[in-house]
């Protein structure tokens, strides 16, 4: 199978661009010619803003059912439709702009939250799985030799599976709970960018500067910390802002299946997983937060596909 | 060639035996028992031990790998805790189901992807081409239960009652207790036994094969009815990610020199498109519908799990739920045999596409 | 212990209803047992063949009965079973012999474990296995597919001996969801005529349809209990103080409002109170009101925790009658709890190894757990949790409880019973092992205008007896969906009410449950007689019937039937798991059983 296209979203992998990414505006502006970047980067701001000023923007808990403060005569009953006086709820009725859930939470309160989750999600997992995938991919692709080719090997065994089958393997030995997904998903996407930043480093290697480094007597650690490495990185962010998306969506379909977040955390994707059965009678419990998750992965794979047309000049537009 | 191909079986042995005995290592260490798992509040000491002996559970490790790989070699995949037969029955049972599934997702996928990107790669730039590349990212970004949950609200809930209502969440394969025949039933050769029959009896299970290979078209439409919205659903990413391959593959191919000459040579765009230009776009699209299988079997688990399903996805999460070791090590060995194929196929098929591909 | 997966106390119920009838009826030296339709007792040697067939069970050797304290035996093992023969002196006679008599024999033999096979299918498929995979009644229905994972399809049996009255509709369904929420869609989207296990939450929507009907249990039918438990052998949990605060703080009534269908009840004992001798003593202290909360403050301060402590709220989030949202309970347990400084982490556990943890005395948390009455008895209730040979859950058990409940269960005496029972349950409110919450009611629901529309609580809903309304989708065919896909159809060896109502459609006894209700009728018998003492019991059998494959039903296919159960020894005791798990309850014992070797502790899970 070969390294040069990307999985989750069917687009070339980030050519290695070794240099050229130095002038920090010019990349900027690049960035901000894409469109979809554009986009994404308004959706992903939104997002930003939400999960910042959560606290704010929700007047209820996100975690404590309303039946302390509200009354069944009030409404307060599992997967109460929403309730919003602009548009015609009783007054005396207290206002759920997206309803209760079905442990009789307000669910406009725990989509809002679930930004956060989502964000820490996605930032957390990627950033793992950069890491690991990174150190993996510096050693096999430099040293080469046997390491590659065991480092390699042990990869593809992971790649033979489908990521949700092994993600879920791996959470039911951990145990179900919102850290353990993190760490499955983490798992198995560290192949991925193992394989980007071993591409990376087998060209960058050949390149003079390393040529003259080694001469000079650096050591191969020195090599790769300072030289291979910082040329590297640019295709792994890319590869990273587009794993964001898969990161979050995957976690999503643990917590969907019960394996991810528990309650009370509220995740979108367990939320989801927990109603899908009354979508005839409570359909808002699954649009909000599908809704909520659709945008949020879409913001994503905007920026990350700006962010790889910008720095790849050799795509045409 | 075929030594090619016989080279490439013989690397994918070992990744297939690191599964094999991943799995096996994976599975064990599964906290809860098997025992607990199926008997629940019933299990105690004595009758777990009974239970455990009779899965041979109550061997030390090594000995149950060793039993294990030399059961695999001989196709006897164990018993399944949870069902008490073997597993490669309920395998068997329930992979006809994932195959009609993932087959209709990715007839849709290939034929709705290639076709979008396509149009977009020839008209480049225009409302079609943006409108077509912002419904690929959307399709990309929906994930699969919010899709398949939206299609299940629009078709059973809103339009319940009209004629375009389709089944919804937890609909099954057929409408309830719809009787119909298998296909030795239909053709008259009820009694005909051995191998013949068993690929007979499991073809029956695709009801749409069945329906269409023996005439009974109702069961074909209740049986397609009851696939389209979980087809669609699970195909969406796969198709979205082909119309993208497909369109920057296209462009991509376009631009270079021998199409610029056939241009030039008078040919119409069309003929340019097609003969020259889709044949060596291929490639890229073909690795994707490769690499689409692993991503079709993952998403067959929400989508089987969500619209009532019993295919092999819902079946390794059921079976992980009560600690079926036999069958998720059974489930997982198959799934893992399924990539290296799939793999094989699409290096082979480079070979096709691509002369300069070709082993010398 | 025996735990319906179907989560439904059925056996329990009924004999609930028997219990009661059998309190009014003591003493026991009644002949007519209640619900009786034949007056006299056939002659032994009355049948179509004529010829006396003479049949019996054991065939060889004697049952030895128990007297007073100690047990009987059989084949120099130890028996403990009231059985003592069954014979069939003809064809058409079968006749049961006890060694005590049992009020409760044809409710007993109407139960759907004992559904009468043929003989030689026995012969045949228990052999092989594959009687798991079949059914060959005598109902109403014949199984024409089991469609694995998917449903059950059933047709008309034109050779029913009662075939004018039944079944109402020719052709049945049975399917399933795991989800009550995709129960009740299949119903309100007319995928199906009926749905067991209503959801809490649907009661009101499907009251407020004027398309569907509820079918709620009748009253004081539930024979559930919730409970919250604690290890007293585990900190802090080993201060009664500590276990005595949680249980004031826990506002039960509204758990009970919040998170149960209507007609569910707060508990005021442990065991409900339908069973007898289960609400002997004091009604449970009141709990969650200020009053209560500021003494439970005062005592976990007494305890050394005046500032609260932290633990976890331990559960498995299954679907069950004593507790059908388990999340939601937890989380307004966590919140309650918070009330009084306890900070409580929800911690849901897969299903096994949560009770692997209980079983195994693990669980150092609060743990939500509840209990579904095997039968009616007020032993199957309170020795399983607290006697002396008591589940592990709640640590050591209590001598203060182990010792009353020691008398209650080794007399028959009433007034004793009642005497230590009240005492048990007088101790339980002292050292507090648990907490009991409730007993959830259930329902089904069906479409409007379904005849015969019935809610079991021993899943014994026939649909046989149902007719789908004209509006149905497909007015020819009855479809129930029910709560899970049967394990196996060969009842005898099946426990979850799932497989019970499976065969139930298509499988009969000796008697049986009229409709919907609890009473016995004669089905597969004409009617059954006690001798004097109630230890004889003869039975005449119906003529004229024949099985769905067309086999002749006669005497030697019910003592077979009984037999391949009672006998450990017997070649064809063999089923899907073998264990036949109802018959030692039901019957006290079975002939050849040796009791395994005390098993050493499990070590805890990690």
């Amino acid at each position: 199978m070969s390294a040069t296209v990307d999985a989750a979203t069917g687009t070339p992998l980030p050519a290695v661009d070794a240099g050229a990414t130095r002038n920090s505006r010019s990349i900027w502006r690049r960035i901000l010619a894409q469109r979809p970047a554009v986009i994404g980067l308004t959706i992903l701001s939104f997002l930003f803003a939400v999960a910042l000023f959560a606290d704010v923007l929700a007047t209820y808990n996100p975690e404590r059912s309303v039946l302390g403060i509200e009354t069944r005569a009030q409404g307060a009953v599992a997967r109460a439709a929403p309730c919003i006086h602009a548009l015609g709820c009783a007054a005396d009725r207290p206002e759920h702009w997206m309803g209760l859930d079905g442990n009789v939470i307000d669910e406009f309160a725990r989509v809002v939250f679930g930004a956060r989750v989502s964000l820490l999600i996605g930032f957390v997992t990627v950033g793992v799985a950069i890491v690991a995938g990174l150190i993996i991919g510096a050693v096999a692709g430099y040293a080469g030799g046997w390491i590659d080719n065991i480092l390699m090997r042990i990869m593809d065994v992971f790649l033979a599976f489908p990521a949700l089958l092994l993600s879920i393997v791996i959470v039911t030995i951990l145990g179900a709970g919102l850290v353990n997904a993190m760490i499955a998903v983490a798992i198995v996407a560290i192949p991925i960018y193992a394989r980007v930043m071993r591409a990376s480093v087998l060209s960058i290697r050949e390149q003079d500067y390393v040529t003259a480094a080694r001469a000079m007597g650096e050591s191969a650690f020195g090599i790769l910390l300072r030289r291979v490495i910082p040329n590297s990185l640019t295709p792994m962010i890319v590869q990273g802002t587009l794993g964001i998306g898969t990161a979050v969506l995957e976690v999503a379909a643990l917590s969907f299946l019960g394996l991810g977040a528990q309650i009370p955390t509220p995740e979108w994707g367990q939320m989801i997983g927990r109603e899908y059965n009354n979508l005839q009678n409570a359909p808002h419990l699954i649009f909000f937060p599908g809704i909520a998750l659709t945008l949020t992965v879409l913001g994503f794979n905007l920026l990350g596909d700006g962010l790889r047309d910008a720095f790849d000049p050799r795509l045409t537009r | 060639m075929i030594q090619f191909i016989v080279r490439r079986l013989f690397t994918s042995i070992p990744v297939m035996l690191g599964v094999v005995v991943i799995v096996f290592i994976l599975v064990r260490v599964i906290p809860g028992d098997p025992c607990t798992a199926t008997l629940g509040e019933r299990a105690n000491a004595a009758r777990c031990a009974e239970f455990n002996a009779r899965i041979g559970l109550d061997q030390p490790i090594p000995v149950q790998l060793g039993i294990y790989l030399k059961d695999v070699v001989t196709l006897d995949l164990g018993m399944s805790s949870k069902f008490g037969r073997p597993v490669t029955e309920v395998l068997l049972q329930r992979l006809p189901t994932t195959i009609e599934l993932t087959f209709y997702a990715l007839v849709f996928a290939i034929v709705v992807g290639m076709g979008l990107g396509i149009v977009a790669a020839s008209r480049r730039n225009s409302a079609a081409d943006v409108g077509a590349m912002m419904l690929a990212n959307l399709g990309v970004s929906i994930p699969v239960f919010v899709l398949g949950l939206v299609m299940a609200f629009f078709f059973a809930v809103i339009l319940k009652g009209t004629p375009f209502a389709l089944p919804g969440v937890a609909a099954g394969r057929l409408s309830p207790g719809f009787r119909f025949d298998t296909i030795p039933e239909a053709w008259g050769i009820a009694t005909l036994d051995g191998p013949l029959r068993g690929i007979l009896d499991f073809l029956s299970n695709m009801y749409t094969i069945n329906g269409l290979l023996t005439f009974q078209f109702d069961l074909f439409i209740d049986a397609f009815r009851h696939l389209i919205l979980p087809a669609i659903a699970l195909g969406t990413i796969p198709m979205a990610i082909i119309a993208r391959m497909t369109r920057s593959s296209l462009l991509e191919v376009m631009g270079l020199d021998y199409v610029r000459t056939a241009r030039a040579k008078g040919l119409r765009g069309r003929i340019v498109l097609f003969r020259h230009g889709l044949r060596n776009a291929m490639l890229p699209v073909v690795t994707v519908i490769g690499l689409s299988i692993g991503g079709l079997l993952s998403g067959a688990v929400l989508t089987e799990t969500i619209f009532g399903l019993t295919g092999v996805g819902i079946t390794i999460s059921q079976a992980i739920t009560s600690r079926d070791y036999a069958v998720i090590q059974g489930v997982a060995l198959f799934v893992a045999l399924v990539y290296v194929v799939v793999n094989l196929l699409t290096d082979i098929s480079y070979g096709f596409l691509d002369p300069r591909v070709r082993p010398s | 212990m025996i735990r319906p997966n179907g989560r439904l106390p059925r056996l329990a119920t009924l004999f609930a209803t028997l219990a009661i009838v059998a309190a009014a009826c003591t003493p026991a030296a009644s002949t007519a047992p209640t619900g009786s339709t034949a007056t006299q007792a056939p002659p032994a040697t009355s049948g179509a063949t004529g010829a006396p067939v003479a049949l019996a069970y054991p065939e060889s050797g004697e049952v030895t009965c128990g007297t007073g304290g100690s047990p009987g035996s059989f084949n120099d093992k130890e028996y403990t079973g009231n059985l003592k023969s069954i014979e069939a002196p003809d064809d058409m006679t079968v006749v049961f012999t006890l060694c005590n008599p049992d009020v409760a024999f044809l409710q007993k033999v109407a139960f759907a474990v004992f559904g009468i096979n043929d003989s030689g299918w026995i012969e045949t498929h228990a052999a092989d296995g594959s009687i798991k995979d079949l059914l060959n009644g005598t109902g109403p229905y014949k199984l024409d597919e089991w469609r694995k994972g998917d449903s059950l399809i059933y047709s008309a049996f034109d050779n029913y001996w009662d075939k004018e009255s039944y079944p109402l509709v020719p052709n049945a369904v049975l399917r399933w969801a795991t989800e009550s929420g995709a129960r009740l869609q299949a119903l309100q989207g007319n995928n199906t005529t009926g749905i067991t296990l209503v959801g809490p939450d649907d009661f009101d929507i499907i009251a407020n349809d004027p398309n569907l009907l509820l079918a709620p249990a009748p009253d004081g039918q539930a024979l559930n209990t919730l409970y919250v438990g604690f290890n007293h052998d585990i900190k802090p949990w080993d201060d009664a103080n500590v276990r005595k605060a949680v249980a004031l703080a826990i506002n039960r009534q509204e758990i009970v409002d919040n998170f149960y269908p209507k007609g569910s009840e707060v508990a005021t004992h442990f065991t409900p109170c339908a069973i007898e001798f289960a609400c002997e003593g004091d009604p449970w202290f009141a709990s969650g009101g200020d009053a209560e909360i500021t003494e439970a403050k005062a005592l976990l301060t007494a305890a050394g925790f005046p500032d609260g402590f932290s633990t976890s709220i331990q559960y498995r989030n299954v679907f069950r009658g004593y507790l059908p949202s388990p999340p939601a309970v937890a989380q307004n347990l966590q919140e309650q709890l918070a009330d009084i400084g306890i900070t409580a982490e929800v911690e849901e556990q897969e299903s096994g190894t949560f009770i692997g943890n209980a079983n195994a005395g693990a669980l150092d948390g609060i743990f939500l757990l509840g209990w579904g009455a095997d039968y009616p008895e007020v032993t199957n209730f309170m020795d399983y949790h607290f006697g002396a040979g008591a589940t592990a859950a709640f640590g050591a058990p209590y001598p203060e409880l182990a010792t009353p409940l020691g008398e209650g269960n080794s007399t028959t005496d009433a007034a004793a019973r009642k005497t230590a029972y009240a005492e048990a349950n007088n101790a339980l409110q002292e050292v507090v092992p648990m907490v009991p919450i409730a007993h959830g009611q259930y329902a089904n629901a069906y479409l409007a205008g379904t005849e015969g529309a019935q809610v079991s609580a021993i899943s014994t809903e026939v649909m046989w007896a149902m007719k789908p309304p004209a509006t149905a989708s497909d007015p020819n065919t009855v479809v129930l969906t029910q709560g899970a896909e049967p394990i196996g159809l060969y009842c005898a060896d099946e426990t979850d009410g799932e497989s019970l109502r499976a065969c139930e459609q298509a499988m009969e006894g000796l008697y049986g449950y009229e409709v919907g209700g609890t009473e016995v009728k004669p089905a597969l018998a004409t009617g059954c007689e006690a001798n004097e003492d109630g230890t004889v019991w003869t039975c005449a059998l119906r003529e004229g019937v024949t099985f769905h494959d067309g086999s002749t039903f006669e005497a030697a296919d019910v003592v077979m039937s009984f037999a391949v159960q009672w006998d450990i020894d017997h070649p064809l005791h063999k089923g899907n798991t073998g264990i036949f798990e109802y018959w030692a309850g039901l019957w006290g014992g079975n002939l050849n059983f040796v009791p395994p070797p005390p098993a050493t502790p499990a070590p805890s899970p990690s």
